[in-house]
Protein backbone atom coordinates (compact mmCIF):
# COMPACT_ATOMS: atom_id res chain seq x y z
CA UNK A 1 0.00 0.00 0.00
CA UNK A 2 2.56 2.85 1.33
CA UNK A 3 4.67 1.76 -1.84
CA UNK A 4 2.21 2.11 -3.97
CA UNK A 5 1.29 5.61 -2.74
CA UNK A 6 4.80 6.90 -3.46
CA UNK A 7 4.55 5.33 -7.06
CA UNK A 8 1.77 7.55 -7.62
CA UNK A 9 3.44 10.47 -6.11
CA UNK A 10 6.92 10.24 -8.07
CA UNK A 11 5.18 8.13 -11.13
CA UNK A 12 2.67 11.21 -11.99
CA UNK A 13 -0.10 9.42 -14.83
CA UNK A 14 0.68 13.05 -16.23
CA UNK A 15 4.33 11.48 -16.75
CA UNK A 16 6.96 13.96 -17.39
CA UNK A 17 4.63 16.92 -19.05
CA UNK A 18 3.53 17.38 -15.75
CA UNK A 19 5.56 20.28 -15.41
CA UNK A 20 3.95 21.80 -18.41
CA UNK A 21 0.65 22.07 -16.97
CA UNK A 22 1.21 24.33 -14.42
CA UNK A 23 2.81 26.61 -16.59
CA UNK A 24 0.24 26.42 -19.41
CA UNK A 25 -2.04 27.22 -16.58
CA UNK A 26 -0.44 30.36 -15.72
CA UNK A 27 0.36 31.58 -18.99
CA UNK A 28 -3.39 31.50 -19.78
CA UNK A 29 -4.37 33.15 -16.90
CA UNK A 30 -1.89 35.94 -17.03
CA UNK A 31 -2.98 36.22 -20.58
CA UNK A 32 -6.33 36.41 -19.76
CA UNK A 33 -5.76 39.05 -16.89
CA UNK A 34 -3.95 41.04 -18.82
CA UNK A 35 -7.25 40.87 -21.78
CA UNK A 36 -9.11 41.75 -18.66
CA UNK A 37 -7.40 44.57 -17.40
CA UNK A 38 -7.27 46.57 -21.17
CA UNK A 39 -10.57 45.82 -21.50
CA UNK A 40 -11.48 47.71 -18.65
CA UNK A 41 -8.86 51.07 -19.53
CA UNK A 42 -10.54 50.49 -22.40
CA UNK A 43 -14.29 50.29 -21.31
CA UNK A 44 -14.55 51.32 -18.26
CA UNK A 45 -15.98 47.97 -17.15
CA UNK A 46 -14.24 44.83 -16.56
CA UNK A 47 -14.14 41.69 -19.75
CA UNK A 48 -14.78 39.06 -16.56
CA UNK A 49 -15.38 38.92 -13.03
CA UNK A 50 -12.96 36.36 -11.35
CA UNK A 51 -11.00 33.70 -12.93
CA UNK A 52 -9.98 30.12 -11.66
CA UNK A 53 -7.76 27.75 -12.53
CA UNK A 54 -6.47 23.94 -11.89
CA UNK A 55 -4.82 20.75 -13.09
CA UNK A 56 -7.28 17.95 -12.66
CA UNK A 57 -6.05 15.78 -9.38
CA UNK A 58 -3.94 12.54 -9.77
CA UNK A 59 -7.06 10.85 -8.06
CA UNK A 60 -9.64 12.54 -10.16
CA UNK A 61 -7.84 12.18 -13.49
CA UNK A 62 -7.23 7.98 -12.64
CA UNK A 63 -10.79 7.68 -11.46
CA UNK A 64 -12.18 9.08 -15.19
CA UNK A 65 -9.55 7.07 -16.97
CA UNK A 66 -11.02 3.76 -15.01
CA UNK A 67 -14.69 5.17 -15.47
CA UNK A 68 -13.69 5.77 -19.56
CA UNK A 69 -12.34 2.24 -19.68
CA UNK A 70 -8.37 3.71 -20.36
CA UNK A 71 -5.03 3.19 -18.89
CA UNK A 72 -3.89 5.10 -16.75
CA UNK A 73 -1.40 6.66 -19.10
CA UNK A 74 -0.03 10.23 -19.91
CA UNK A 75 -1.50 9.43 -23.43
CA UNK A 76 -5.31 9.16 -21.63
CA UNK A 77 -4.75 12.02 -19.68
CA UNK A 78 -3.66 14.43 -21.85
CA UNK A 79 -4.47 12.87 -25.41
CA UNK A 80 -7.69 11.02 -24.71
CA UNK A 81 -9.34 13.08 -22.27
CA UNK A 82 -9.40 16.67 -22.51
CA UNK A 83 -9.68 18.07 -19.00
CA UNK A 84 -6.42 17.85 -16.97
CA UNK A 85 -6.20 21.87 -17.69
CA UNK A 86 -9.12 23.17 -16.52
CA UNK A 87 -9.93 27.38 -16.15
CA UNK A 88 -13.13 28.61 -15.19
CA UNK A 89 -14.41 32.17 -16.12
CA UNK A 90 -16.71 34.35 -13.97
CA UNK A 91 -18.89 36.86 -15.59
CA UNK A 92 -20.79 39.69 -14.39
CA UNK A 93 -23.54 39.88 -17.15
CA UNK A 94 -24.66 36.84 -19.59
CA UNK A 95 -23.70 39.03 -23.03
CA UNK A 96 -19.72 38.95 -21.40
CA UNK A 97 -19.44 35.34 -22.19
CA UNK A 98 -19.83 36.08 -25.99
CA UNK A 99 -16.69 38.98 -25.17
CA UNK A 100 -14.83 36.74 -23.26
CA UNK A 101 -15.05 34.14 -26.24
CA UNK A 102 -14.03 36.78 -28.77
CA UNK A 103 -11.22 37.28 -26.97
CA UNK A 104 -10.01 33.94 -26.81
CA UNK A 105 -10.79 33.10 -30.39
CA UNK A 106 -8.15 36.12 -31.13
CA UNK A 107 -5.11 34.36 -28.91
CA UNK A 108 -3.00 33.05 -31.74
CA UNK A 109 -1.89 30.33 -30.21
CA UNK A 110 -5.15 28.96 -29.59
CA UNK A 111 -7.36 27.02 -31.21
CA UNK A 112 -11.44 26.62 -30.01
CA UNK A 113 -12.21 22.87 -30.85
CA UNK A 114 -15.17 22.70 -28.98
CA UNK A 115 -18.41 24.46 -27.96
CA UNK A 116 -20.93 23.09 -26.21
CA UNK A 117 -23.59 25.79 -24.67
CA UNK A 118 -25.40 24.91 -22.46
CA UNK A 119 -27.08 28.26 -21.55
CA UNK A 120 -28.80 27.76 -24.67
CA UNK A 121 -28.89 23.71 -24.41
CA UNK A 122 -29.59 23.97 -20.72
CA UNK A 123 -29.14 20.98 -19.34
CA UNK A 124 -32.20 18.97 -17.25
CA UNK A 125 -31.27 19.77 -13.57
CA UNK A 126 -30.56 23.72 -14.82
CA UNK A 127 -27.19 23.81 -15.27
CA UNK A 128 -25.96 26.60 -17.61
CA UNK A 129 -22.41 26.93 -18.69
CA UNK A 130 -20.35 27.48 -21.57
CA UNK A 131 -17.91 25.43 -22.18
CA UNK A 132 -14.79 24.95 -24.82
CA UNK A 133 -12.47 22.93 -25.42
CA UNK A 134 -9.10 24.40 -26.75
CA UNK A 135 -6.16 23.26 -28.35
CA UNK A 136 -2.91 25.05 -27.41
CA UNK A 137 -0.12 25.47 -28.79
CA UNK A 138 3.22 25.36 -26.55
CA UNK A 139 7.09 25.24 -27.14
CA UNK A 140 7.08 22.28 -25.19
CA UNK A 141 7.04 18.53 -26.53
CA UNK A 142 3.52 16.75 -25.82
CA UNK A 143 2.75 13.80 -25.21
CA UNK A 144 2.15 12.60 -28.81
CA UNK A 145 6.15 13.53 -29.33
CA UNK A 146 5.76 16.37 -31.02
CA UNK A 147 7.61 19.92 -30.72
CA UNK A 148 5.83 22.34 -30.62
CA UNK A 149 3.25 20.39 -28.41
CA UNK A 150 -0.21 20.74 -28.22
CA UNK A 151 -1.98 20.77 -24.96
CA UNK A 152 -6.03 20.84 -24.34
CA UNK A 153 -7.35 23.51 -21.87
CA UNK A 154 -11.02 23.15 -21.19
CA UNK A 155 -12.83 26.07 -20.19
CA UNK A 156 -15.84 27.00 -18.54
CA UNK A 157 -17.68 30.32 -18.89
CA UNK A 158 -20.38 31.11 -16.77
CA UNK A 159 -21.88 34.47 -14.56
CA UNK A 160 -21.95 34.64 -11.22
CA UNK A 161 -25.55 33.94 -10.45
CA UNK A 162 -24.64 30.65 -12.40
CA UNK A 163 -21.21 29.57 -10.73
CA UNK A 164 -23.52 30.48 -7.65
CA UNK A 165 -26.06 27.63 -8.52
CA UNK A 166 -23.38 25.12 -10.00
CA UNK A 167 -21.80 25.48 -6.36
CA UNK A 168 -24.70 24.56 -4.34
CA UNK A 169 -25.31 21.90 -7.39
CA UNK A 170 -22.19 20.55 -7.20
CA UNK A 171 -23.07 20.25 -2.98
CA UNK A 172 -26.03 18.20 -3.65
CA UNK A 173 -24.45 15.72 -5.93
CA UNK A 174 -21.42 15.26 -3.28
CA UNK A 175 -23.74 14.65 -0.48
CA UNK A 176 -23.66 11.16 0.31
CA UNK A 177 -27.02 9.30 2.04
CA UNK A 178 -29.68 11.88 1.46
CA UNK A 179 -33.33 10.31 2.09
CA UNK A 180 -34.57 10.19 -1.43
CA UNK A 181 -37.66 11.84 -0.88
CA UNK A 182 -35.76 14.96 0.50
CA UNK A 183 -33.32 14.70 -2.58
CA UNK A 184 -36.10 14.96 -5.34
CA UNK A 185 -37.32 17.94 -3.45
CA UNK A 186 -34.14 19.76 -3.46
CA UNK A 187 -33.59 19.21 -6.73
CA UNK A 188 -36.81 20.34 -7.90
CA UNK A 189 -36.45 23.95 -5.94
CA UNK A 190 -32.88 23.77 -7.67
CA UNK A 191 -34.30 23.39 -11.05
CA UNK A 192 -36.49 26.14 -10.23
CA UNK A 193 -33.77 28.40 -8.86
CA UNK A 194 -32.04 28.05 -11.98
CA UNK A 195 -34.86 29.36 -14.09
CA UNK A 196 -35.42 31.97 -11.54
CA UNK A 197 -31.82 33.22 -11.97
CA UNK A 198 -31.43 32.99 -15.37
CA UNK A 199 -34.68 35.19 -15.41
CA UNK A 200 -32.78 37.28 -13.42
CA UNK A 201 -29.41 37.54 -15.54
CA UNK A 202 -31.17 38.22 -18.56
CA UNK A 203 -33.39 40.69 -17.10
CA UNK A 204 -29.92 42.81 -15.65
CA UNK A 205 -28.57 42.10 -19.00
CA UNK A 206 -31.90 44.53 -20.38
CA UNK A 207 -31.70 46.86 -17.84
CA UNK A 208 -28.09 47.46 -18.91
CA UNK A 209 -28.78 47.38 -22.60
CA UNK A 210 -31.54 49.66 -22.04
CA UNK A 211 -29.02 51.96 -19.68
CA UNK A 212 -26.32 51.72 -22.50
CA UNK A 213 -28.76 52.62 -25.24
CA UNK A 214 -30.08 55.59 -23.63
CA UNK A 215 -26.38 56.20 -22.98
CA UNK A 216 -25.33 56.34 -26.89
CA UNK A 217 -28.92 58.61 -27.47
CA UNK A 218 -27.18 61.21 -24.96
CA UNK A 219 -24.14 60.97 -26.84
CA UNK A 220 -25.81 61.44 -30.26
CA UNK A 221 -27.86 64.19 -29.03
CA UNK A 222 -24.91 66.41 -28.05
CA UNK B 1 -62.67 48.47 -20.46
CA UNK B 2 -63.00 48.26 -24.14
CA UNK B 3 -66.29 46.45 -25.50
CA UNK B 4 -67.07 45.18 -29.08
CA UNK B 5 -71.07 45.62 -29.07
CA UNK B 6 -72.29 43.80 -32.65
CA UNK B 7 -75.81 45.05 -33.26
CA UNK B 8 -78.07 45.72 -36.02
CA UNK B 9 -80.57 48.52 -34.76
CA UNK B 10 -79.40 51.96 -34.84
CA UNK B 11 -81.58 53.29 -31.92
CA UNK B 12 -80.35 50.22 -29.64
CA UNK B 13 -76.77 50.80 -30.64
CA UNK B 14 -76.64 54.26 -29.60
CA UNK B 15 -78.44 53.68 -26.22
CA UNK B 16 -75.66 50.96 -24.87
CA UNK B 17 -73.01 52.79 -26.82
CA UNK B 18 -73.97 55.95 -24.83
CA UNK B 19 -74.95 54.55 -21.33
CA UNK B 20 -71.46 52.25 -21.21
CA UNK B 21 -69.24 55.72 -22.49
CA UNK B 22 -70.20 57.11 -19.49
CA UNK B 23 -69.38 54.26 -17.34
CA UNK B 24 -65.85 54.65 -19.32
CA UNK B 25 -66.19 51.64 -21.66
CA UNK B 26 -64.73 52.18 -25.36
CA UNK B 27 -67.20 50.79 -27.74
CA UNK B 28 -66.65 49.40 -31.27
CA UNK B 29 -69.51 48.67 -33.08
CA UNK B 30 -70.47 46.31 -35.73
CA UNK B 31 -73.45 46.21 -37.65
CA UNK B 32 -73.64 42.41 -38.54
CA UNK B 33 -72.05 38.94 -37.42
CA UNK B 34 -69.41 39.16 -39.99
CA UNK B 35 -68.16 42.49 -39.53
CA UNK B 36 -67.65 41.48 -35.98
CA UNK B 37 -65.80 38.45 -36.65
CA UNK B 38 -63.79 40.83 -38.47
CA UNK B 39 -62.99 43.41 -35.83
CA UNK B 40 -62.44 41.12 -33.23
CA UNK B 41 -59.57 39.24 -35.03
CA UNK B 42 -57.96 42.64 -35.28
CA UNK B 43 -58.90 44.19 -31.95
CA UNK B 44 -58.41 43.32 -28.36
CA UNK B 45 -61.82 43.16 -26.35
CA UNK B 46 -62.45 42.63 -22.83
CA UNK B 47 -65.74 41.69 -23.81
CA UNK B 48 -68.35 40.97 -26.90
CA UNK B 49 -72.05 41.93 -27.00
CA UNK B 50 -73.65 39.90 -29.79
CA UNK B 51 -77.31 40.24 -31.03
CA UNK B 52 -78.23 37.20 -31.54
CA UNK B 53 -80.61 37.94 -34.63
CA UNK B 54 -78.53 40.49 -37.43
CA UNK B 55 -78.78 40.46 -41.07
CA UNK B 56 -76.13 38.19 -42.88
CA UNK B 57 -73.98 36.31 -40.70
CA UNK B 58 -75.82 35.73 -36.53
CA UNK B 59 -74.22 36.40 -33.43
CA UNK B 60 -74.36 32.62 -32.74
CA UNK B 61 -72.61 31.93 -35.84
CA UNK B 62 -69.68 34.85 -35.17
CA UNK B 63 -68.78 33.70 -31.42
CA UNK B 64 -68.96 30.12 -32.87
CA UNK B 65 -66.27 31.22 -35.36
CA UNK B 66 -64.16 33.51 -33.27
CA UNK B 67 -64.16 30.50 -30.48
CA UNK B 68 -63.47 28.19 -33.21
CA UNK B 69 -59.78 30.20 -33.87
CA UNK B 70 -59.06 29.88 -30.24
CA UNK B 71 -60.71 33.14 -29.00
CA UNK B 72 -61.55 32.69 -25.39
CA UNK B 73 -62.93 36.76 -25.02
CA UNK B 74 -65.97 36.77 -22.71
CA UNK B 75 -69.15 37.03 -24.78
CA UNK B 76 -72.55 38.11 -23.45
CA UNK B 77 -75.32 37.82 -25.77
CA UNK B 78 -78.47 39.66 -26.32
CA UNK B 79 -81.85 38.12 -27.71
CA UNK B 80 -84.96 39.60 -28.79
CA UNK B 81 -86.57 36.09 -28.84
CA UNK B 82 -88.56 34.33 -25.54
CA UNK B 83 -87.73 30.70 -27.17
CA UNK B 84 -85.46 28.58 -24.59
CA UNK B 85 -83.34 27.43 -27.77
CA UNK B 86 -82.26 30.57 -28.51
CA UNK B 87 -80.51 30.78 -25.34
CA UNK B 88 -79.30 27.49 -25.28
CA UNK B 89 -77.68 27.99 -28.80
CA UNK B 90 -75.93 30.64 -27.87
CA UNK B 91 -74.38 29.20 -24.57
CA UNK B 92 -73.40 26.30 -26.13
CA UNK B 93 -71.84 28.89 -29.45
CA UNK B 94 -69.55 29.57 -26.23
CA UNK B 95 -71.38 32.80 -24.73
CA UNK B 96 -70.66 33.55 -20.97
CA UNK B 97 -74.14 34.81 -20.50
CA UNK B 98 -77.23 36.35 -22.02
CA UNK B 99 -79.50 39.03 -21.80
CA UNK B 100 -83.52 39.52 -22.96
CA UNK B 101 -84.68 42.17 -24.55
CA UNK B 102 -85.87 44.64 -22.97
CA UNK B 103 -83.03 44.79 -20.17
CA UNK B 104 -82.56 47.58 -18.10
CA UNK B 105 -78.43 49.20 -18.92
CA UNK B 106 -76.99 48.52 -15.65
CA UNK B 107 -78.07 45.04 -15.69
CA UNK B 108 -75.95 44.94 -19.00
CA UNK B 109 -72.95 46.29 -17.18
CA UNK B 110 -73.28 44.17 -14.10
CA UNK B 111 -73.15 41.33 -16.45
CA UNK B 112 -70.20 42.75 -18.51
CA UNK B 113 -68.37 43.24 -15.06
CA UNK B 114 -69.22 39.43 -14.19
CA UNK B 115 -68.42 37.98 -17.01
CA UNK B 116 -65.02 40.09 -17.29
CA UNK B 117 -64.21 39.19 -13.58
CA UNK B 118 -64.37 35.38 -14.28
CA UNK B 119 -62.39 35.49 -17.18
CA UNK B 120 -59.60 36.54 -15.13
CA UNK B 121 -59.71 34.35 -12.69
CA UNK B 122 -60.61 31.59 -15.15
CA UNK B 123 -58.51 31.68 -17.93
CA UNK B 124 -56.44 28.88 -18.95
CA UNK B 125 -53.56 27.62 -16.96
CA UNK B 126 -51.66 26.26 -20.13
CA UNK B 127 -51.24 28.76 -23.28
CA UNK B 128 -49.32 28.05 -25.54
CA UNK B 129 -48.35 29.64 -29.15
CA UNK B 130 -46.04 28.90 -31.63
CA UNK B 131 -43.14 26.47 -30.05
CA UNK B 132 -44.01 28.36 -26.22
CA UNK B 133 -45.82 26.87 -23.45
CA UNK B 134 -47.23 28.98 -20.59
CA UNK B 135 -47.27 27.59 -17.70
CA UNK B 136 -49.97 30.68 -16.12
CA UNK B 137 -50.37 29.28 -12.63
CA UNK B 138 -46.51 28.93 -11.75
CA UNK B 139 -45.39 32.00 -14.59
CA UNK B 140 -43.21 29.47 -15.69
CA UNK B 141 -42.08 29.94 -19.96
CA UNK B 142 -41.33 26.63 -21.58
CA UNK B 143 -39.44 26.07 -24.99
CA UNK B 144 -36.35 24.30 -25.47
CA UNK B 145 -35.53 24.88 -22.21
CA UNK B 146 -37.93 26.81 -19.10
CA UNK B 147 -37.86 30.22 -17.45
CA UNK B 148 -39.70 31.61 -14.67
CA UNK B 149 -41.02 35.02 -14.84
CA UNK B 150 -41.58 37.55 -12.28
CA UNK B 151 -45.06 38.44 -11.70
CA UNK B 152 -45.61 41.43 -13.79
CA UNK B 153 -44.37 39.56 -16.54
CA UNK B 154 -45.93 37.03 -16.07
CA UNK B 155 -49.63 39.10 -16.17
CA UNK B 156 -48.28 40.48 -20.10
CA UNK B 157 -47.47 37.00 -21.01
CA UNK B 158 -51.01 35.89 -20.12
CA UNK B 159 -52.74 38.62 -22.36
CA UNK B 160 -50.11 38.29 -25.31
CA UNK B 161 -50.73 34.69 -25.37
CA UNK B 162 -55.00 35.38 -25.09
CA UNK B 163 -54.54 37.79 -28.16
CA UNK B 164 -51.91 36.63 -30.54
CA UNK B 165 -51.51 38.21 -33.55
CA UNK B 166 -53.26 41.60 -32.41
CA UNK B 167 -51.82 44.88 -32.66
CA UNK B 168 -52.28 45.69 -28.89
CA UNK B 169 -51.70 49.50 -27.52
CA UNK B 170 -48.88 50.19 -25.23
CA UNK B 171 -51.96 51.85 -23.10
CA UNK B 172 -54.31 48.58 -23.22
CA UNK B 173 -50.93 46.45 -22.16
CA UNK B 174 -50.17 48.81 -19.16
CA UNK B 175 -53.81 48.83 -18.04
CA UNK B 176 -54.24 45.04 -18.24
CA UNK B 177 -50.53 43.85 -16.75
CA UNK B 178 -50.17 47.19 -13.93
CA UNK B 179 -52.54 48.21 -11.46
CA UNK B 180 -52.89 51.74 -10.83
CA UNK B 181 -53.52 51.70 -7.27
CA UNK B 182 -50.61 49.62 -6.21
CA UNK B 183 -48.51 51.40 -8.34
CA UNK B 184 -49.13 54.77 -8.40
CA UNK B 185 -45.66 55.26 -9.91
CA UNK B 186 -45.92 53.16 -12.47
CA UNK B 187 -46.33 54.54 -16.13
CA UNK B 188 -46.38 53.46 -19.70
CA UNK B 189 -42.16 53.22 -20.02
CA UNK B 190 -42.57 50.33 -17.75
CA UNK B 191 -44.35 48.32 -20.77
CA UNK B 192 -41.40 48.63 -23.05
CA UNK B 193 -38.61 47.38 -20.28
CA UNK B 194 -40.92 44.23 -19.68
CA UNK B 195 -41.58 43.93 -23.28
CA UNK B 196 -37.73 43.53 -23.90
CA UNK B 197 -37.68 41.39 -21.00
CA UNK B 198 -39.68 38.71 -22.25
CA UNK B 199 -38.46 39.33 -25.66
CA UNK B 200 -34.46 38.39 -23.89
CA UNK B 201 -36.38 35.86 -22.29
CA UNK B 202 -38.00 33.81 -25.39
CA UNK B 203 -34.90 34.59 -27.39
CA UNK B 204 -32.97 32.51 -24.65
CA UNK B 205 -35.26 29.71 -24.52
CA UNK B 206 -35.21 29.43 -27.97
CA UNK B 207 -38.81 30.30 -28.80
CA UNK B 208 -40.19 30.94 -32.34
CA UNK B 209 -42.32 34.13 -31.43
CA UNK B 210 -41.32 37.70 -30.11
CA UNK B 211 -43.20 40.81 -29.45
CA UNK B 212 -42.85 42.59 -32.29
CA UNK B 213 -43.40 46.85 -32.02
CA UNK B 214 -41.58 49.88 -31.28
CA UNK B 215 -40.67 51.54 -27.80
CA UNK B 216 -44.07 53.58 -28.53
CA UNK B 217 -46.05 50.31 -29.27
CA UNK B 218 -48.40 49.28 -30.13
CA UNK B 219 -47.18 45.86 -29.95
CA UNK B 220 -47.87 42.26 -31.06
CA UNK B 221 -47.25 38.16 -30.33
CA UNK B 222 -45.94 36.99 -33.76
CA UNK B 223 -44.47 34.36 -35.29
CA UNK B 224 -40.38 34.74 -35.84
CA UNK B 225 -40.59 33.44 -38.91
CA UNK B 226 -43.80 35.58 -40.54
CA UNK B 227 -41.05 38.23 -40.62
CA UNK B 228 -38.83 35.65 -42.33
CA UNK B 229 -36.30 35.92 -39.26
Amino acid sequence: METNQKNQTINSIYGDYQKHLCEILETLTNRLSKANETFRLKNGEALYEHINGRIKSEQSMRDKCRRRGLPCTPYSALHELTDAIGLRIVTTFREDINQVIETIEHFEDCRIIEKKDYIHNVKPNGYRSYHLILDYETPFEDVCGHTPGHYFVEIQLRTIAMDTWASLEHQVSYKKNIDPKREKLIRQELKRCADELASCDISMQTIRNLIREDHAHENTAR
Amino acid sequence: MKILLAEDETAMQRAIQAFLSIQHCEVDLASDGRKAVEMAENGVYDCYVFDIMMPGMNGIDALQHLRGSGDKTPAIFLTAKVEVDDRVHGLEAGADDYLTKPFAMKELLARIHSVTRRSEEYTPSKLTFGNVDFDADNDTLTCKSSIQLSSPEGRMMRYLLLNPQKSISSETLYHHVWNEKENPDADEQMVWIYISYLNQKLDAIDADIKISGEESGPFSLVSNQSNGL
